[in-house]
């Protein structure tokens, strides 16, 4: 039976983790156990967010090229829907629907969102509403302007956040919901929002009594990864780094006592590195807010996957997990700063050393060795004649100077590229590729040394060998299928003969 | 076959002479009409199958198809050459070889001029053979299809 797993991101560190789940989507990893559709949810108040932006543009073209490849089976082989398509049956792609709107909180500061001055019946009570007021907020946070998060304060996104269980998306959320359906909820313990809106968001589904389908909701399983401090920063004002830790803590005792001690969730992934020495620049939220792609985030998608692998034991009863929650701890093998397949744990490196060396050589290609065969090998070419027309390819010029290719597919390409190339340059750094060149193309993954040709030959041997096969012919309006099919396809002969891939 | 190649060589290209029957009737009775038919057809066959179904080159262009097809006409053309000078001068007919070693009998002479003839012929055949093979092969290849256009 088809089942969805709703994944709520909440906060720069949610939309991080859903970039790098959509990265290994787009990789062709899949969800196990019947998961075949993906519902991204990004609770964050900061719509200008760096990370937010970047990450509804990694969706929205997923979707885009996906939706443009027939019965995709390998690269974007995952769907990925928003609830407004779920509930409205539409196929229009809106990135905006993959983030909860939150009335109120533009240009608001909080002393206005709470209705700070307009408190009490009369003025002598309401200064004494306003002084116990006072006493939970200081004025710096009153005075915060909460579009742009909640600068390290869950006492304050605990307040704004509790209104998103009342908007429309989330009765919408209701209405979609179908029992086996999952919920994973992705949050940061030592920030402002993910802190505050995780014991928030699992509250209500537990037991909010308004959301539709709420039977269902509230026995559905659900996980959570929680990140703990991963990073610091440049310099300390309104969010001080160096609190990091200590509200970590904190926050733990409390998700401890409310959350994992009341079976509250099925499976609970702590990650984070402690000591660590990545030190990233100072921003409270808006479009500064873009912090560079961090190993640890793909670590988290690594969760969602476990989460649905381990589907069966997951089971809920009266809103609780039956078998307890479980909590689990990430790891790697091998204590580096730099890290590659080879520091992995093995489970970690079969899920990812396909998928992520497929794709870069793919994106690779695009980048360095098309040049050398389009128009030239057979598999770029429309034009051959005396053969039959479906010996012809539609992978031709007109095709790679399309619009559709430039500004879906070669965009998304690119924004894959910089995940990579981000995760490298962070602390620790995740490095698993050299830097490829035409003629080196193959020798791509670090700690290995493949014989023979290196270049991208073999490459477009396969592709030439592969493109007149039934299953590749695009039917109309799936511009994209050929293209993804074929190197789903040919990514995988070339590394596999090369034993690239660990399996 | 023999027959059939004898006819061309003898009656379409006109390499004939009936003062140097001696000649003619040894390439037909020892088989030297049916390798040099083998050869014009056969080596173009070779040649064109290593081109579109053993050559792993996925960045074939048209003028690789015509060197190619010039490298097999040559080739043809050398094979030819060899085979036709083996043929006449070293036929194992004691008659011919009789012929040849008489030097006022004019044989030698001619006998010399055959070789290239035969060479240039088949070089032209080949050509014309390799182009269909290659019209042909090419829909079964799966990396040259393209070739030549």
């Amino acid at each position: 039976m088809a089942q969805k797993l709703y994944i709520f991101g909440i906060g720069g560190t949610g939309s991080r983790v859903i970039k790098a789940l959509t990265m290994l989507f787009a990789a062709g990893c899949r969800l196990e156990n019947g998961f075949d559709t993906v519902v991204p949810v990004i609770i964050d108040p900061d719509t200008g967010n760096g990370d937010l932006s970047r990450t509804k543009d990694i969706l929205r073209l997923y979707q885009q090229v996906r939706n443009q490849v027939d019965h995709p089976d390998d690269f974007f082989g995952q769907e990925v829907k928003t609830i407004h398509e779920l509930a409205d049956h539409s196929a229009g792609i809106n990135p905006d629907f993959f983030q909860f709107r939150l009335n109120g909180v533009d240009g608001n500061s909080f002393r206005k969102y709470i209705g700070f001055e307009e408190l009490g019946d009369n003025p002598e009570a309401g200064e004494d509403d306003r002084n116990f007021i006072r006493l939970l907020w200081s004025e710096a946070n009153l005075d915060a302007d909460i579009s742009v998060g909640f600068k390290g304060n869950p006492h304050m996104g605990s307040v704004v956040l509790n209104q998103f269980t009342s908007s429309d998306d989330f009765i919408r959320f209701g209405q979609t919901f179908s029992p086996g359906d999952a919920i994973f909820i992705i949050n940061s313990i030592f920030g402002g929002t993910g802190a505050a809106g995780f014991p928030l968001l699992l509250k209500n589904l537990r037991g909010n009594s308004e959301i539709p389908h709420r039977v269902h909701v509230k026995d559905a399983p659900i996980g959570g990864i929680t990140y703990l401090p991963y990073f610091a920063l440049n310099r300390q004002d309104e969010i001080n780094s160096e609190s990091f830790e200590e509200k970590a803590k904190i926050a733990l005792d409390y998700y401890n006592r409310t959350i994992i001690g009341q079976n509250r969730i099925n499976a609970l992934y702590l990650i984070g590195n402690r000591g660590n020495t990545n030190v990233i620049p100072y921003a409270v939220g808006g479009k500064e807010q873009k912090n560079n792609a961090h190993f640890l985030e793909l670590a988290g998608a690594l969760a969602v996957l476990d989460f649905c692998k381990n589907r069966d034991l997951h089971g809920v009863s009266g809103g609780k997990a039956v078998n307890g929650t479980r909590v689990k701890e990430y790891g790697i093998e091998n204590e580096t700063e730099t890290i590659t397949f080879g520091d992995l744990n093995l489970d970690d490196v079969k899920k990812l050393s396909g998928p992520l060396t497929k794709y870069r050589l793919f994106t690779g290609y695009l980048e360095k060795g098309l040049p050398r065969a389009l128009g030239v090998s057979r598999w770029t070419r429309s034009n051959i004649r005396l053969v039959p027309l479906s010996n012809n390819s539609v992978l031709d010029r007109s095709y790679f100077s399309s619009v559709e290719y430039n500004l879906q597919v070669k965009a998304f390409n690119a924004l894959f590229d910089e995940w990579i190339r981000e995760m490298g340059e962070n602390k620790p750094s995740f490095i698993p590729f050299r830097e490829m060149t035409a003629d080196t193309a193959l020798n791509l993954v670090r700690n290995s040394a493949p014989k023979g040709n290196l270049s991208f030959r073999a490459l477009d041997v396969w592709n030439c060998r592969l493109i007149a096969r039934d299953d590749l012919r695009a039917p109309v309006g799936m511009k994209h299928s050929t293209l993804i099919r074929l190197f789903g396809l040919s990514t995988e002969k070339v590394l596999t003969k090369k034993e690239l891939i660990i399996r | 076959m023999n027959e059939l190649f004898a006819a061309m060589y003898e009656s379409l290209f006109g390499v004939y002479n009936a003062n140097y029957l001696e000649i003619f009737t040894t390439l037909f009775d020892f088989g030297g009409y049916l390798r040099l038919g083998f050869l014009f057809i056969g080596l173009p066959l070779l040649f064109w199958l290593l081109f579109y179904y053993l050559w792993k080159y996925p960045y074939g262009r048209f003028l690789h198809w015509l060197v190619w097809l010039l490298a097999s006409a040559v080739t043809v053309l050398v094979a030819t050459w060899l085979v036709a000078d083996h043929a006449i001068f070293d036929s194992g007919n004691q008659a011919l070889a009789d012929a040849l070693g008489d030097a006022e009998s004019g044989y030698k002479a001619y006998a010399e001029e055959l070789p290239m003839r035969y060479a240039l012929i088949n070089a032209g055949l080949s050509l014309a053979v390799g182009f269909m093979a290659s019209l042909v092969m090419k829909q079964f290849s799966r990396i040259q299809m393209h070739l030549p256009f």
